[in-house]
């Protein structure tokens, strides 16, 4: 079923799901009922929004660039901007996915609430957009779909499909709260690409190869209507950012590297993916560090391991990444790539919390990551003012930052003449 | 209960767990409230529950990715102050809910506004329900070990998990730093 078919299906109140339990609401919304769901409303201009206000002066950005904050938005995790632009979709590590409204176009969020209320979400960070204005939203267990978000989510009861059925994303024995922040995205086939982070620091040795049958540890992709599942992308610790060159296809992912070999090993990483199918190597080795865990394990036979296409500063936490495709930036950052840093967890000195550029050529070959914008982690005390998660641009080109440890929204725009 | 038979003798130091506890910060924050969603707030737990559960994740007996990696290496003092530290903050719940709602089968240990009634149980207030729903999942699934946990959560679907979880993450929690 396409997803013009699919939207169909919906009016014409056929249920896509199979019947979930009744306390989830979906049997309802499937068939378009009303249920007595209300909105969380995020206040915008209360002494929170103030305090966010005073991090700004730390947070520093090219010349000509400007950062302000966008909206106060809690847990803010992955991001999808709709395609009109008037509301971005803002994931969490909790139950909430959040709609930011921006209706007069003044780049201030004037309404942040709660999308779909009468959903009962798990841990739903990963929303994406179809270019014809689906929403999908990739939860620790489940992928739903609602179609027309964009208009819809002005009411409590969105129409809403199910891509994936609770407990057939990941088994239901591998659920975890490690390295279940899906990341989703369209590609340019159509289809849905979702990271499945395997839960583990190393993976244990008798588990590999069923992780790696099920594409964890790795990114999966499926027809919009969760049929024709394959292990698109294999070899990964844990990724919670991908996105697609526009110029050729490529996919292009982060991941975070193994812990507790010390503070510059292994490097982080950004990846580039010419083929389904390649190896990144892990848990064998992070790049060009052999994992000692599966020295003696035997790899893959004929697969050859992908190197990364640039390498980061060890343990700063890659996370959400995006390619630029506006056009307000200057010349130098067009068709490259933003990625978020959300910084060190137990490093003995704390780095990241910054946004990185890495330029990406016209071979589509990356080069030297760079810092694009720093400061919110206050390097006198190691204390973090806050924490990039995700990187998303609004139709203008300029670019909005999640950081769910602030519970914020900041913008960086070129800055006027 | 406690983990490890020599460490009841060990007395904790919580200037020392002060100390140590800057490697917990990022998470659990340096008075035990948590900086994210994945951690729990650990200020205010009993000594006992702090003691055991660093043990058990040293002693592999308990598994997280980044819990397993920093318990490795402490050792039965270093548990011992740490446990002081973060054991010696005050919490408060605030429950908005009618009490007499809570869930039952909970509120001998945990409270009904989750803050606990013996020392073996974890406080629960305010926790993320993400958190409490995916340690009832671990407890169903033998994944973590508990003589008193695996048997409640045995009994329970995913909606009674959920609910549970739902009950004590809307409790409003706050935690005092005693220094």
């Amino acid at each position: 079923m396409n997803s013009r078919n699919m939207v169909a299906a919906l009016f014409l109140g056929t249920s896509l799901a199979t019947p979930l339990a009744a306390q989830d609401n979906m049997d309802k919304l499937t068939s378009m009922q009303r249920t007595d769901a209300t909105f969380t409303t995020i206040a915008q201009d209360d002494e929170r929004a103030t305090a966010l206000k005073e991090i700004l002066p730390h947070l520093k950005v090219p010349d000509g660039f400007a950062v302000s904050l966008y909206a106060v938005v809690p847990d803010a995790r992955s991001m999808a901007v709709a395609p009109q632009g008037t509301v971005t979709f803002v994931g969490t590590r909790k139950d909430k996915v959040w709609s930011v409204v921006d209706r007069d176009r003044n780049r201030v969020a004037d309404e942040v609430k709660d999308f779909a209320p009468s959903v009962t979400f798990d841990l739903p960070n990963g929303p994406c957009f179809s270019p014809d204005g689906f929403l999908y939203i990739a939860e620790r267990n489940r992928v739903l779909v609602f179609p027309a978000a964009e208009f819809f989510f002005e009411g409590p009861d969105p129409a809403v499909g199910v891509v994936v059925e609770k407990g057939k994303l990941i088994p239901a024995e591998e659920e975890s709260f490690n390295h279940t922040a899906r990341v989703c995205r369209v590609g340019p086939d159509g289809k849905l690409y979702i990271s499945l982070g395997q839960p583990h620091n190393i993976p244990p040795v008798d588990k590999h190869e069923m992780y790696a049958e099920a594409g964890i540890g790795g990114i999966i992709r499926m027809k919009n209507d969760g049929t024709e599942r394959e292990v698109f992308t294999r070899g990964i610790r844990n990724s919670v950012g991908h996105d697609f060159n526009p110029a050729n296809g490529d996919l292009w992912f982060t991941d975070n590297q193994v812990d507790g070999m010390g503070d510059d090993l292994p490097p982080g990483e950004l990846n580039r993916q010419t083929e389904a199918g390649q190896h990144f190597g892990f848990p064998w080795v992070n790049g060009a560090v052999e994992i000692p865990d599966y020295k003696d394990v035997p790899r893959p036979e004929g697969v050859e391991f992908i190197a990364p296409a640039a390498e980061m500063q060890a343990h700063a936490a890659d996370l959400g990444m995006r390619f630029y495709t506006g056009k307000s930036f200057p010349e130098k950052y067009h068709g490259g790539i933003f990625s978020a840093q959300h910084g060190s967890w137990n490093r003995t000195t704390p780095v990241g919390a910054r946004v990185m550029f890495t330029p990406v050529d016209a071979e589509g070959n990356a080069g030297a990551p760079e810092v694009f914008a720093e400061g919110w982690l206050d390097s006198e005390t190691g204390e973090y003012r806050g924490r990039p998660m995700d990187i998303a641009f609004l139709p203008d080109g300029s670019m909005l930052v999640s950081d769910d440890f602030a519970g914020a929204i900041w913008r960086i725009a070129r800055q006027a003449e | 209960m406690l983990a490890g038979g020599a460490m009841a003798d060990v007395t904790g130091n919580r200037e020392a767990g002060r100390k140590l506890a800057g490697q917990c910060r990022t998470c659990h924050g340096l008075d035990g409230k948590a900086q994210m969603p994945i951690a729990p707030h650990i200020g205010g737990e009993s000594e006992e529950y702090l003691r055991t559960q660093l043990a058990a994740f040293r002693d592999g007996t308990r598994e997280h990715e980044m819990m397993t990696i920093v318990a490795k290496n402490l050792s039965d003092q270093q548990i011992a102050d740490l446990a002081a530290w973060f054991g010696g903050h005050k919490p408060t719940a605030t429950l908005k809910a009618d009490p007499a709602g809570a869930p039952a089968q909970c509120v001998a240990c945990h409270g009904p506004d989750g803050i606990r009634v013996i020392d073996e149980a974890p406080n629960l207030a305010g926790e993320t329900n993400i958190y409490i729903d995916t340690q009832l999942k671990a407890f169903r699934s033998g994944a973590r070990k508990s003589d008193i946990m695996g048997p409640v959560a045995a009994e329970m679907t995913d909606e009674e998990i959920r609910s549970v979880a739902d009950w004590y993450a809307a409790v409003g929690i706050e935690i005092e730093m005693i220094e």
